[in-house]
């Protein structure tokens, strides 16, 4: 340490903290204050010149509105067969947007795509499409394009699941261990099977929990997608929406509820469960 | 003629580090060759010049008669068959058993439907019992091979080497992942089983003490140039050691 200076000086120009010059700082606070009025005008409009506050009532008559939507258990049995339309839904589109993500996740993993920038700049594409474009855009497409029904429901589903999926399994492959590969590589394996034993088995659990992950997401997303009559529980809902009986809307959204909560069950404990293994712990 | 003969080999890596610059080594059969030098000195691309995980730019490798480097795609995978290699991180298929992770060394024989369907030859499969046996891991063949240790992993990666029944054995740095005493562990096990079935071997090591007791030829290679090439019991401690300081100071810009 002794070739070192025993103390640093700082140029004269620098006052209080060196880590934060005044003009960062007031570049920083400007932005905040900018931020906070805009924010504030905003809600300010919203709130008091967009929402007319006669029409809400007091608290009571809040609370009977809400109240219209108590379930009517009797209408239980009639929301069953449309539920497993949504549920049936919801499998199909995950499926096949299973299969359909693999070639669009080969394209846009940068280590594996066939043509780098090309195939790349293709497969990224394919996904962007596919995450920025809402499920209920696809459906309108496609119950424009084929007809009502739940099958324009599952290809809706299908489109706006092959966005995740392939990201979720091009970044697996993405960062695939090389060393399997190699020692697979090094065996004179061909090379399929250098991909079953190198590099499928690294894939797969990620894979498995992603599609049971989305699965349980696109049952969300088929229960609406009937209110654009693309097939499942929403077609209902929409008609006793429209004819007011709101109680009968309740039991549509208590099934839904019993449903997801369900699928929500069963896939925490499937992802559980490849996350430690068949075989068990590390022991 | 030796069993392996390596002549005038070069490799210089896109980056332009020259990690090879004209080796030759000869491995004669039931000869047990370490290969000493430091970290970057090319110990590592030498054994994958070999069979070729590492295209070399000139020099010829020779196995039992066949010229490798001229080899094509499919002719060179048919040779791999026959070269085990061992690695210092193991190499193995983490959720695949220690059966399975055992088969893989198969894989250049099974047939492509069989390796989808993982139906692997009887005779293969009683071929990997055995070998598990071999090296201690007979109690868990059925085991993932998450679930092992170090020294356990290294074992499977051995009886994988093994299953190929090869020709030769390349063995890159195999204890370097493994603590002391388990490293001396494996390496008689190796040694001892490579003498049985009478496999070459051609070692890198870092370790001085493991090379000497282990083999019989020591190679030493400084920033890819071999500076020593002697019968072990030849090369005594000033001389090994020399392999590591001259280069040292080199590395440090001292006089060399």
């Amino acid at each position: 340490m002794s070739a070192g200076p025993d103390r640093v000086h700082l140029d004269a120009g620098w006052q209080g903290n060196p880590l934060r010059p005044r003009s960062l700082i007031a570049r920083r606070y400007t932005l905040y204050l900018t931020a906070t009025v805009a924010v504030g005008a905003m809600t300010w409009h919203v709130f008091f010149h967009g929402t007319d506050w006669g029409r809400f009532g007091g608290i009571a008559s809040f609370a009977r509105e809400v109240g219209r939507f108590l379930p009517d258990l009797t209408f239980l049995p009639h929301v069953v067969a449309p539920l497993l339309e949504t549920l049936l839904m919801a499998f199909w589109g995950t499926f096949i947007a299973m299969i359909l993500c693999l070639p669009v996740a080969w394209l846009a993993a940068r280590n594996i795509t066939p043509f780098y920038p090309v195939t790349y700049a293709v497969g990224r594409a394919i996904m962007v499409l596919s995450r920025s474009v809402h499920e209920l855009i696809f459906a309108l497409l496609f119950v424009a394009a084929l007809g009502l029904g739940a099958f324009p429901g599952i290809l809706a589903l299908a489109c706006r699941s092959i966005g995740f999926m392939s990201k979720t399994t091009a970044e697996a492959l993405e960062n695939v261990d090389r060393g399997p590969i190699e020692a697979m590589e090094a065996t004179g394996a061909g090379r399929l099977s250098v991909v079953l034993f190198g590099i499928v088995p690294q894939v797969f659990p990620i894979f498995v929990g992603n599609v049971i992950f989305q699965l349980d997401i696109n049952l969300r997303r088929a229960a609406i997608l009937g209110m654009v009559g693309a097939g499942g529980i929403g077609i209902l809902f929409s008609d006793v929406m429209m004819s007011y009986r709101f109680d009968q809307a309740g039991a549509c959204v208590l099934g839904i509820f019993i449903l997801v909560t369900m699928g929500e069950f069963v896939s925490t404990r499937i992802r559980a469960r490849l996350v430690y293994g068949e075989v068990g712990r590390r022991e | 003629m030796a069993l392996l003969e390596i002549r005038g080999l070069r490799k210089t890596y896109p980056t332009g580090e020259r990690a090879l610059d004209g080796v030759d080594v000869s491995v004669g059969a039931k000869q047990v060759v370490a290969i000493l030098g430091l970290s970057g000195s090319g110990k590592s691309t030498l054994l994958r010049c070999i069979n070729r995980l590492v295209e070399p730019d000139a020099g010829s490798v020779v196995l039992d008669g066949t010229e490798v480097t001229s080899l094509d795609r499919r002719a060179m995978r048919r040779a791999r068959r026959r070269m085990g290699m061992i690695f210092q991180e193991f190499n193995l298929v983490e959720r695949l058993t220690v059966l399975e992770n055992v088969l893989c060394g198969r894989l250049g024989f099974t047939s492509t439907w069989r390796a989808v369907t993982r139906a692997f030859p009887r005779p293969d499969i009683e071929h990997a019992l055995h070998l598990c046996h071999r090296v201690g891991l007979i109690d868990h063949v059925r085991k993932r091979a998450d679930q092992l240790s170090g020294g356990q992993r290294q074992r499977v990666g051995i009886a994988r080497a093994l299953i190929q029944d090869p020709k030769i054995l390349l063995v890159d740095e195999p204890t370097s992942s493994l603590d002391p005493k388990i490293g001396a562990e494996v390496m008689d096990l190796m040694t001892s089983i490579a003498k049985e079935e009478n496999v070459p071997m051609l070692i890198s090591v870092h370790d001085l003490g493991l090379a000497k007791r282990y083999s019989n030829q020591i190679v030493g290679l400084q920033g890819g140039i071999k500076v020593l090439d002697d019968d072990t019991r030849e090369v005594d401690d000033e001389r090994l050691e020399s392999i590591y300081h001259v280069s040292a100071q080199a590395f440090h810009g001292g006089p060399g």
